[in-house]
């Protein structure tokens, strides 16, 4: 017996990095990468490549500040700043050259005050991308609400796209009036957005591979988007929004690669159905409320919940009284008690 | 009377160790609110700093006339009488700051700094004690302020003290959020900044009592 030595805990591995994972990650959002920058052009190339270099300069210079040494930086370097950069950028519109600023400093702002001032990668309180594009959207209103750009191919010849995004359009109009087919949306042809966001079969691929890989369980976008879709339904008294709402804006990829983040989502599964619902049912409202696109604000405002999520619900141990029982026992502890005040009150008169 | 000495330990205190801003997290609504631009943050500092001169002295004047059980609601009055004087003094001759204030003037009577001041020096020390903590405290306060209105002003607004520096503005350092995050930032710093000088002054201080020896676990075991 004496020879049998058990090992601290955790004694199931597997061979899985961040860095494996955040690389899958990356390969995934590679489709909506390329069917960025091929409706968007140079201008979807000089963003990415400015928000990823911030990201991962911040970390960095952020890592050399606190005295490690390069070699160490590069052999702990996950990829999660260059998830992070990637993911802001694709989350922001097309800009226009002069505005170089605009996704330097929100990578900048996204690393460096919603990741490392936190403690760094796993220990962030809200998604860092998200936070970059709701700097980058609070500080820089003009550019990034006006900023939006024809794409370089696609059928554009109905008024209603010129103006603004297809979502503000079909949230101001009727859907008659919005002038984008279903099928359009899906493909991101002609289509105005946000570099990675317009072309939703490059995104649907990517979640597939997710999937696949199983980085991310299917059921959670599916329910985010199913209820946002359905709560736009009931909002607007007609089936006709269901896709409309589910294939413009940012919905898709923040369902897919945002709201699932493994550091900001909740870690049970109980809590998860809490989350993913209530995250549906906050974007819908404050879509008709708003609006604007609020993909990026409602999973922002969600992530702050997700601590009180994971303190209330909790996983029950195996072998914990089940729930039915554990409601009867209550109630009869409360009758108990309720008898007791009564006996009381009783003696006192 | 009071000696150098005793309005030098006063000054720091008001300044730096207590600063009501940066050290004790007082008085933030009006440091969150005002704090767009460095004009603002001087305005409100200032006016508190009127404030808590004339009602710290007056506290300090009464202290033994006061009954403890109703300290609050004299030191309230007290407090509230100034800035009465003050509302009518601004109003008449600084309007647009008396605009600019707005709520958060008739606010500084609730000010938690000034009933801090009044609990815990001012009804303790004699007269012109207080009346200077009243002044270095408010000018601490003014201090922080307007460091924080400063750095406001430049990232959100591309100015400072009204002139236009140059045409890039972050809109998020004018926003509220802004205001929360430059404030923690501001908190962090400053306290970085002042503990390392604080632990320098402790160890020189340890030099002069003791020559330059240095203090080792085993000594201090022993």
């Amino acid at each position: 017996m004496s020879d049998i030595i058990v090992s601290a805990s955790p004694h199931v591995r597997k061979k899985r990095t961040t860095r494996g994972i955040m690389l899958d990650v990356l390969i995934a959002l590679l489709p909506a990468t390329v069917a960025g920058l091929v409706f968007f052009g140079a201008r979807a190339a000089v963003t990415i490549v400015l928000s990823v270099f911030g990201a991962v300069a911040t970390e960095w210079v952020w890592l050399l500040c606190k005295k490690t040494s390069i070699k160490a930086i590069a052999r702990q370097f996950d990829l999660t700043s260059v998830v992070t950069g990637l993911l802001l950028a694709l989350t922001l519109p097309p800009l226009d050259y002069k505005y170089f600023y605009i996704p330097l400093l929100s990578s900048i702002f996204a690393v460096g005050v919603a990741k490392m001032l936190f403690g760094g990668t796993g220990k962030n309180i809200v998604n860092p991308a998200i936070a970059g594009r709701v700097f980058a959207f609070i500080s820089f209103q003009s550019p990034m609400v006006s900023g939006w750009m024809r794409p370089l191919f696609g059928s554009v010849d109905s008024v209603a796209v010129s103006s603004a995004t297809p979502l503000t359009s079909m949230l101001g109009d009727s859907i008659g009036a919005m002038g984008v087919s279903n099928l359009d949306l899906l493909l991101g042809t002609g289509v105005m957005g946000c570099i990675g966001e317009t072309c939703k079969i490059a995104l649907l691929v990517g979640f597939v591979y997710l999937v696949v890989r199983r980085v991310v369980k299917w059921q959670w976008p599916v329910i985010y988007v199913a209820v946002c879709g359905l709560i736009s339904c009931a909002m607007g008294k007609s089936m006709n929004y269901f896709l409309p709402s589910v294939l413009s804006g940012g919905l898709l990829l923040g369902a897919i690669f945002m709201a699932t983040d493994y550091v900001t989502s909740p870690n049970n599964k109980w809590a998860c159905y809490v989350y993913y619902v209530l995250l549906g049912v906050v974007t819908a409202l404050l879509r008709f409320g708003t609006k604007i696109e609020v993909v990026s604000f409602a999973i922002l405002l969600l992530n702050l919940i997700v601590p009180l999520l994971n303190m209330w619900i909790r996983p029950r141990p195996f072998g914990a009284t089940p729930i039915p029982q554990l409601i009867k026992q209550k109630c009869a502890d409360l009758k108990a008690k309720l008898g007791k005040k009564k006996q009381k009150e009783g003696e006192q008169q | 009377m009071i000696k150098p000495q005793e309005i030098r330990k006063i000054g720091v205190d008001g300044l730096l160790r207590n600063n009501p801003t940066f050290r004790l997290v007082l008085g933030t609504c009006p440091t969150l609110a005002l704090t767009t631009a460095a004009m603002n943050g001087i305005g409100m500092g200032l006016a508190v700093t009127f404030v808590l001169i004339f009602s710290n002295a007056i506290i300090s004047a009464l202290r033994k006339v006061i009954p403890n059980e109703v300290r609050i609601p004299a030191f309230v009055l007290i407090i509230a009488t100034f800035v009465t004087l003050l509302r009518m003094l601004l109003d008449k001759f600084i309007p647009s700051l008396y605009e600019s204030m707005g709520v958060y003037l008739p606010l500084i009577v609730v000010n938690c700094i000034i009933l801090g001041r009044a609990e815990s020096f001012a009804s303790k020390n004699p007269v012109v004690h207080s009346a200077f903590d009243g002044l270095f405290t408010g000018l601490g306060f003014t201090l922080a302020l307007t460091l924080m209105g400063a750095i406001r002003e430049i990232l959100g607004a591309g100015a400072i003290f009204g002139v236009t520096l140059w045409d890039f503005r972050i809109e998020f350092f004018s926003s509220s959020a802004g205001a929360f995050f430059v404030y923690g930032i501001s908190i962090a710093l400053f306290n970085f900044v002042y503990t390392k000088v604080e632990s320098r002054m402790h160890k020189r201080k340890f030099e002069k009592l003791y020559g330059h020896q240095e203090l080792t676990v085993q000594e201090e075991a022993k």
